[in-house]
């Protein structure tokens, strides 16, 4: 009950007065699970640009006016690339938005109760993805290469090597050495992105069990999107920073709240405190679909009346969650195919028996009989 | 004159939250002669139980899903939308009067919407009944 009256104001309230002014075509609730993907392009864009200036060294050894290294060439993009400071801006505020987005597509899918039963794979894999996204972002802070991508790395490796037996290990692999080098920027960079193409592989697992995803927002969302980005980058531009210095220790920093926060947990409760709390984390938003919190009736699959099947596929191709599949009809049939329902995908809507013009298929708690029944009685009862 | 004949509903369980409004009759209690029948989704309905109503003497019909773009099961108000307008298979038939059905698509708390509605459609289809029996 207090779901659904904090679902109320939170959403119900705004969806209505959107849907009012822009119709429902156009209402961003309806796309919160295509943004983050719409957002993702940007970032891909804007990334690429900068990928083209970015020079993934540390390169400290001999300080000279003409240093190459990864932030002068960050430096480079900003101050004399045209455009350069915006395309950089963009990479930034979009992210940021990314991580907005995903978290909307969360909280709207865990209000309105599209999270689990036969949903679970999209759940579990979308937490995977945020996780994906979060490591994605906070490497793209290390690789600017000023104090504070000094400072998080430090953290970060002390963070790691707090961890028993592996600490050492991971410190190795994420410094690319004992020390950090140039290898340990360009270790940066294949994190940042090779992550980043992987989410087109988690992508497809978060989509695998959905019939026609919706991915693309109409194009006026999109150009929304851009211009609210745009206008973060023009009233927030990206201020100057100093250039990381190894033999320093920068104590005090920035923090983008969106990607940074964990570090922000680091420093107020210590290595221990903070595994212990990303550990707990983690759990809870893995756990969250679990069928014993709900209570709810397990879902009971629709049933293919198989002698009345005519094997026409209009069923498997309007399943929204790919759960009919049509097999070769069984010897002295009359017909090719036979569609034939996977329990654990179904969700028991009956998308398939409005599909059905043979009345095929039935959901066990209401077959089509029943409801014509249904229709004759109300319309003879006065 | 010809005697008042009944309009079913076939509705959503998310769509429009009208159970307030409706008797242990099924019936709408402010607009007497609409009865409800409820579906998991509107995307179960078949456009030939439209046709089924029809024939067994509904004045009308009204289908209510919900908002087109956010159905619980993700396509369904969508798919019926499409099957009424004769966009996907099954479609509903020629023979069927497009003038008695009403396709509504309403989110949870519009029952306000769905009543005044209702209300208007009864009376449309009522007068159609009327004009109809003069024409004999």
């Amino acid at each position: 009950m207090e779901k659904s009256n904090m679902f109320h104001t939170l959403f119900l309230v705004p969806e209505k007065l959107i849907n009012k002014i822009v119709t429902s075509k156009y209402n961003p609730l309806y796309y919160h699970g295509a943004l983050p993907q719409f957002i993702m392009y940007v970032l891909f864009l804007s990334g690429l640009l900068l990928f083209a200036y970015y020079v993934p060294t540390v390169d400290n050894a001999y300080f000279s006016k003409n240093l190459i290294n990864a932030f002068t060439s960050v430096d480079y993009i900003t101050n004399s690339i045209p455009f350069g400071a915006v395309v950089r801006a963009i990479h930034r505020y979009a992210g940021d938005a990314m991580v907005i987005a995903i978290l909307l597509h969360m909280v709207r899918v865990w209000f309105t109760d599209r999270f689990r039963q036969y949903r679970w794979v999209q759940w579990l894999s979308g937490v995977v993805l945020l996780l994906m996204v979060m490591f994605i972002g906070q490497t793209g802070y290390y690789l600017i290469w000023d104090e504070r991508s000094l400072l998080l790395t430090r953290m970060t490796v002390s963070a790691l090597e707090s961890l028993p037996g592996i600490g050492e290990h991971l410190k190795h692999w994420f410094l690319n050495g004992r020390n950090i080098t140039n290898l340990t920027l360009s270790n940066y960079l294949f994190i940042h992105i090779g992550l980043s193409f992987s989410l087109l592989f988690a992508l497809w697992i978060h989509y695998v069990r959905m019939t026609r995803p919706v991915i693309t927002p109409p194009p006026a969302l999109n150009y929304l999107l851009v211009a609210l980005i745009l206008l973060a980058v023009y009233v927030f531009p990206i201020t100057e920073t100093k250039m990381a210095d190894l033999n320093l220790q920068p104590t005090n920093m920035e923090i983008d709240w969106f990607f940074l926060w964990p570090y922000w947990l680091l420093s107020a409760v210590g290595s221990g405190g903070f595994w212990f709390w990303m550990v707990v984390l983690l759990a809870v938003l893995c756990l969250i679909p679990l069928p014993m919190f709900y209570g709810s009736k397990p879902v009971e699959a629709a049933e293919v009346v198989t002698n009345k099947c005519t094997g026409c596929r209009l069923c498997s191709l309007d399943c929204p969650y790919q759960a009919i599949e049509m097999v070769p009809a069984p010897a002295g049939s009359r017909f090719k195919l036979l569609a034939t329902v996977k329990s654990y995908r179904c969700s028991s809507c009956g998308v398939c028996v409005g599909a059905c013009a043979f009345d095929a298929i039935d959901l066990p708690e209401m077959p089509d009989a029943q409801v014509n029944l249904k229709i004759k009685e109300l319309l003879e009862a006065k | 004159m010809a005697e008042e004949r009944t309009v079913i509903t076939l509705i959503c369980e998310r769509a429009a939250d009208i159970n307030s409004l409706i008797n242990d009759k099924s019936e709408v209690t402010d607009a007497p002669g609409v009865k409800v029948l409820k579906f998991p989704c509107s995307g179960m309905i078949q456009p030939l139980m439209v046709e089924q109503a029809m024939k067994s003497g509904a004045a009308g019909v009204i289908v209510c899903g919900c908002q087109i773009g956010d159905c619980y099961y993700r396509e369904g108000n969508k798919m019926i939308r499409e099957r009424l307008l004769g966009e996907r298979p099954p479609g509903l038939k020629k023979t069927v009067d497009r003038k008695r059905v009403l396709a509504l698509w309403l989110s949870k708390p519009q029952k306000d919407r769905f009543l005044s509605e209702a209300k208007e459609f009864l009376s449309v289809v009522r007068r159609l009944d009327i004009e109809e029996s003069k024409k004999g």
